[in-house]
């Protein structure tokens, strides 16, 4: 098949005309139009389609390889996901907002070159920010904001750096860099895939935005931004060293916050921080099994993060809190949710027989066959803490633990939202017990077998003990009705402080100047007029009015001469006559 | 099947499965004592149990100085942002 319609495309008219139905149509239309991207993205061949030409630039909206067909498939079958999960709202703006941002995210990750790259870049972010606003909280509303700015900034990084690499290169050919040519225009537009990746320091957007964002919007979040960046970091600029050190800190960067944090949308909000770093550690390391590894643990963290959103959105939805202070005993009212959110969490875990085990392993494997010692123990590290919070902290504390003190109005969520959450849980299953299926999908064709004894032997003993220390530790992770600051401190509380400074220094400054002025030079400038008015009056008027007095005074001496006759003339005219020639000789 | 009625048998059989969980941390820590090292390149391959001790030191650490540092100065009241 030589044609091929971009599943962006479905997204986009699909959002377009969904106002159009009503009733159970609409509900209908949202689950076909994820049903018929997964069939263009199944019936799609390796190539390149839709090259366009504008402004003298040659542009590719579509490359169709393995490397972007591995983030294609997981994006539309968790659209499908995503969609069956907010079937139950009733805005069409929310629906269509999720249509726009996962198209775009398709879109970028089909582009051929960094215009086109740009142009879904920027859709992803101005798309994504309504899944915030629709929580219609005071919060989520200022959150949306700062994501919004956030993101703005982002984008003019890449943009800057993508108009100098034009400069440089005369081209907007996206694909991949060599560390030894990268400079400046390179590395800008790295810092612009970077804050999406939520690579440290860029990362505070993500746990600022996400856990305000509406209960479905979240699922939605969660899966397309960070991973369409770790596909271009993964295109782009695979063997940066930067990135394997990075990512790593972002893996135990992630998990120290998740011990801390009391709300679980935050939780799992800085435990994307901590998965992605694994992905781009991945692209950091950048052998075959490396980046393999990125790629399919992109996507087995799409599936089991949403799962676990969809998980704490239930609780949300249910319970009207997702803080664990104030949550405990929810086994009782919503034994399948808390199934389903055990297994994501084993999966995130990187339990054996589930999805996290054969995609997270690759990465530390690959670090292991480098002898990057140092980045496999700290990965290793993370997948302690990531268990440590997401399997034990939040399953204890909010589906065991003590009952909440003000009884919970709980009880298991609409039947879209559990089927949702079971159809995940499955395919999470499904990728731990039949790795194949994901392996085949994975852009390098490299052996890798997680089933071994050794790796079963680390695994079990990691995760086991990590169990036996919450065990004797639960009560020092009793959750805590507190916030913890990040680097978003310093443009929340900044800004504010600037607004101190304002009014404390500048504005009392202006005010002084103001007064100075006031005192000091209006009066100057009023001396000065007067002045000028002085002279104005005696100096230029003076000499013209003298003049004109001087020629009215001739004037009227000239008058008398003007007697009418003629011998008064003749007589007056030898007087001069003989003057002038008495003056000469 | 009633999951309910599985969780609550389950939880009413609390100190079984805690004595089933220490015999299981046993049995893995022989395991990987048990186990061929011949392919062993670097320490974390060659030390019995690595990964047992390195558990149990990670996770103390990591509780410890998280909430060390939380309470040092990362932690401030709900309302902090106002």
């Amino acid at each position: 098949m030589d044609r091929w319609i971009h599943p962006a495309l479905f997204f986009f008219l699909g959002a377009l005309l969904l106002p159009l139905f009503k009733g159970k149509v609409k509900k209908g239309f949202i689950l076909l139009i994820p049903a018929v991207s997964i069939l263009s993205v199944a019936l799609a061949r390796y190539g390149m389609y839709g090259t366009y030409h504008f402004l003298g630039v040659e542009g590719l909206f579509g490359r169709v390889d393995k490397l972007s067909m591995v983030f294609a498939w997981v994006f539309v079958i968790m659209a499908f996901l995503g969609a069956l999960y907010a079937l139950h709202r009733e805005e069409d703006g929310h629906h269509m907002a999720g249509f726009f941002y996962v198209g775009s995210a398709l879109g970028a990750v089909f582009a051929g070159d960094y215009l086109t790259l740009f142009i879904f870049w920027e859709i992803m972010a101005f798309s994504s920010v309504f899944l915030i606003w629709y929580r219609k909280e005071k919060k989520s509303i200022e959150a949306g904001f700062r994501y919004l700015l956030f993101h703005v900034f982002g984008g003019l990084l890449f943009f800057s750096g993508m108009m100098l690499y034009y400069y440089k290169t005369g081209s907007f050919v996206f694909d991949s860099i060599l560390p030894a040519n990268a400079s400046w225009p390179e590395y800008l537009i790295l810092a612009g895939f970077a804050l999406n990746a939520a690579v440290l320091p860029l990362h505070a957007w993500l746990p600022d935005a996400y856990p305000e964002a509406s209960v479905e919007g979240a699922v939605f979040l969660c899966a397309f931004t960070t991973k369409t960046a770790v596909y271009v970091l993964a295109r782009g600029f695979s063997g940066f060293e930067i990135l394997a050190i990075m990512g790593t800190a972002m893996t135990v960067f992630g998990v120290c916050y998740a011990v801390i944090e009391n709300d679980i949308r935050r939780v799992l909000a800085y435990h994307i921080i901590s998965q992605v770093g694994y992905m781009v550690a991945g692209v950091g390391i950048g052998t075959a099994m490396a980046v393999n590894g990125a790629a399919a643990h992109a996507f087995a963290h799409i599936l089991y993060k949403a799962l676990l959103f969809m998980g704490a959105g239930s609780v949300l939805y249910m319970t009207g809190t997702a803080k664990l202070s104030r949550l405990g005993g929810l086994y009782k009212y919503m034994p399948l949710t808390m199934i389903f959110y055990v297994v994501g969490a084993v999966s995130i875990s990187g339990f054996p027989l589930f999805s996290g085990f054969v995609s997270k392993s690759m990465i530390i494997s690959a670090a292991h066959h480098e002898g990057r010692i140092w980045l496999m123990s700290l990965m290793n590290l993370a997948g302690i803490g990531t268990f440590l919070s997401v399997g034990l902290k939040v399953t204890y504390f909010a589906f065991f633990g003590k009952e909440a003190a003000e009884p919970l109005p709980a009880k298991e969520p609409p039947l879209n939202m559990l089927w949702a959450m079971g159809l995940t849980a499955l395919l999470c299953f499904i990728i731990g017990v039949f790795p194949q299926t994901l392996y085949i999908l994975l852009p390098f064709p490299v052996e890798y077998h997680p089933y071994n004894l050794s790796h079963l032997s680390e695994t079990m003993q990691i995760l086991s003990f990590t169990g036996l220390v919450f065990y004797l530790l639960v009560k020092t992770l009793s959750p805590e009705v507190k916030i913890n600051l990040d680097v978003d401190w310093f443009y929340r509380k900044g800004a504010l402080l600037f607004m101190k400074f304002d009014e404390k220094v500048i504005a009392p400054f202006d005010t002084l100047w103001g007064e100075l002025y006031r005192t000091l030079g209006l009066s100057a400038l009023f001396k000065n007029a007067e002045l000028s008015y002085t002279f104005d009056r005696k100096a230029i008027d003076g000499v013209v009015d003298g003049t004109a007095y001087s020629v009215m005074d001739f004037g009227a001496v000239v008058k008398k001469l003007q007697t009418g006759r003629i011998q008064t003339y003749i007589g007056l005219s030898l007087f001069l006559f003989f003057a002038l020639l008495w003056l000469i000789l | 099947m009633n999951v309910l009625k599985i969780i609550e048998y389950l939880r009413g059989k609390a100190t079984l499965l805690k004595m089933a969980f220490f015999l299981f941390l046993g049995a893995l820590v022989l395991l990987d004592i048990l186990l061929p090292r011949e392919d062993a390149h670097y320490f974390v391959d060659k030390i019995y149990a690595f990964w047992t001790f390195f558990a149990l030191a990670g996770c103390f650490l990591l509780i410890k100085i998280s909430k060390g540092i939380a309470h040092f100065f990362l932690s401030k009241d709900e309302d902090y942002y106002g």
